[in-house]
């Protein structure tokens, strides 16, 4: 005991230090990660990787828990769900009519305008094993990475609509920004007045509308698609709804619930950014083959008006 | 007069000690990971209580000597690395949590638990309000201030429950055998 006594004063000296220390390097680290420097996007990309198997087991009871709990919830209403169902059951059909009768319409104007329709966008599924963890930022991990094809910009969506996109990758887990984080801006369409604007996320549940050219164009209800601007997330994934808050701003309730995420899947999607050169038909060609020198010529403008298209 | 054999423990002995000596911080970490089970799913709500703010106000108050600033710092740390957010936000916020709640700790030490929670509701509070206020100057505006109060009201109602967690370690590793 008697050396612990002497040593007491020391040890509580030696404490005040290292916590003055600590407070330092605190607010050193927090000033120094505004740089965004590479050593801490490689730390936390390893962090990530190691932490996402020990999540993924870990929100394995959790999913287990929410089924149990929704299957409970089910029982309970289970008359009132089949009222509900047959009623729109009544209105999906009159829907499908309209639908089938569409359709029909686009294939004449398809035929009309010879449009080739966008060949279907690959994924890869995975599944969201951890939450975001803090009150000032909405990401997710999903347990799938760069070994699977997931880079950083892909937009991902869940079974309702867009949720975010991807930021950074590992080999084995990918983290994404979802609509609502503060640093979230997706290009969107309001349909149907078709005024573009920028989804910014701001904390809330609900992101906002931003550089909309004009406000009163766009009306509560309205439904809120990708624009495809900028060409990292596809055009037409479906958003959300215009909603109104009670301080009467115009504000966007995502189709996905930020609350429910599971599965989600993450759309590789390429900008068709180059198209590939086409040679003109053959029979330009051969018409311009006598012509010697001015086969150069046709080709390359040939080519540019591909590229145009 | 006899003379004492110097001390010298056997390899068990030591292992338990040094089991002993990292147990605060082995739950500081788990509480981390802990933050980042997506619990809020199972009733469709993305509150998450802040785990590691319990763990450090409960040994901080407790234990100080096993939960020492760089362990705060650490853990501080690694949950900033794992949430993606600002890097050192949560160190920082939680070191100088940590340095206020070390000043008070003769106030908080053997009172009764009702004394220990409403101190602990006066540090979530500040932590929250710090957090808030150092976002809001990174971000250069008024961060709402909604998630953030959530944040803590649900860390606030959880905390008997980890303390009482906490309680048994401390009595079955930290002090039995």
């Amino acid at each position: 005991m008697e050396p612990n006594r002497t040593a007491l004063p020391f040890r509580e000296f030696s404490h005040r230090i290292s916590l003055i220390f600590m407070l330092t390097l605190a607010a050193a680290l927090l000033l120094l990660g505004r740089a965004e420097t590479y050593v801490f996007d490689r730390a936390r990309q390893v962090v990530t990787d190691l932490a996402a198997p020990l999540l993924e087991i870990a929100s394995r009871p959790v999913a287990a828990a929410r089924r149990v709990i929704e299957r409970t919830d089910e029982y309970a209403y289970v008359f009132d769900e089949n009222e509900r169902l047959r009623a729109e059951n009544a209105r999906l059909l009159e829907w499908k009519e309209e639908a089938l009768r569409l359709q029909a319409k686009l294939a004449r104007y398809e035929a009309l305008l010879n449009v080739q329709v966008d060949q279907s966008i690959e994924y890869v599924s995975g599944r969201v094993v951890s939450d975001s963890g803090g009150p000032f930022i909405d990401t997710v991990l999903v347990n799938v990475g760069s070994e699977k094809g997931v880079r950083s910009g892909l937009a991902v969506i869940d079974s309702d609509g867009l949720i975010g996109r991807v930021v950074a990758t590992g080999p084995k887990a990918s983290r994404v920004l979802l609509l609502t984080d503060l640093n979230s801006r997706v290009p969107v369409v309001v349909e149907p007045s078709q005024y573009k604007a920028i989804l910014a996320g701001d904390n809330t549940s609900w992101p906002k509308l931003e550089y909309l050219p004009v406000q009163s164009a766009v009306s509560v209800g309205d439904r809120v698609v990708t624009s495809g601007d900028g060409g990292l997330i596809p055009a037409g994934l479906p958003v959300g709804l215009v909603i109104q808050t009670s301080s009467g701003e115009l504000r966007v309730q995502t189709f996905s619930d930020r609350g429910r995420l599971d599965f989600v899947r993450v759309l590789q999607y390429e900008f068709p950014s180059e198209v590939k050169l086409q040679d003109p038909p053959s029979m330009l060609r051969d018409d311009a083959a006598p012509a010697g020198a001015g086969a150069s010529d046709a080709a390359a403008s040939g080519g540019q008006r591909a590229g145009v298209e | 007069m006899a003379k004492l054999e110097p001390y010298a423990p056997t390899p068990a002995a030591r292992a338990g000690r040094i089991a002993k000596t990292v147990t605060p911080f082995v739950i500081g970490i788990v509480c981390v990971l802990l933050s980042f089970v997506p619990f809020g799913r199972i009733v469709g709500s993305p509150l998450a209580p802040a785990f590691p703010l319990m763990a450090i106000y409960y040994w901080a108050i407790v234990r100080p000597e096993m939960f020492p600033p760089l362990a705060v710092f650490a853990v501080g740390v690694l949950f900033d690395l794992l949430s993606g957010g600002e890097i050192g936000l949560w160190a920082f916020v939680y070191v100088v949590t940590y340095s206020i709640v070390i000043t008070q700790r003769l106030m908080l030490v053997n009172v009764p638990f009702s004394a220990f929670w409403a101190g602990f509701a006066f540090t979530a509070a500040f932590a929250g309000a710090l957090a808030w206020v150092v976002v809001s100057v990174i971000h250069g505006m008024l961060v709402p201030p909604g998630p953030v109060f959530w944040h803590m009201a649900v860390t606030v109602a959880v905390f008997p429950l980890f303390a009482m967690v906490f309680g048994r370690f401390e009595t079955r590793v930290l002090l039995g055998g």
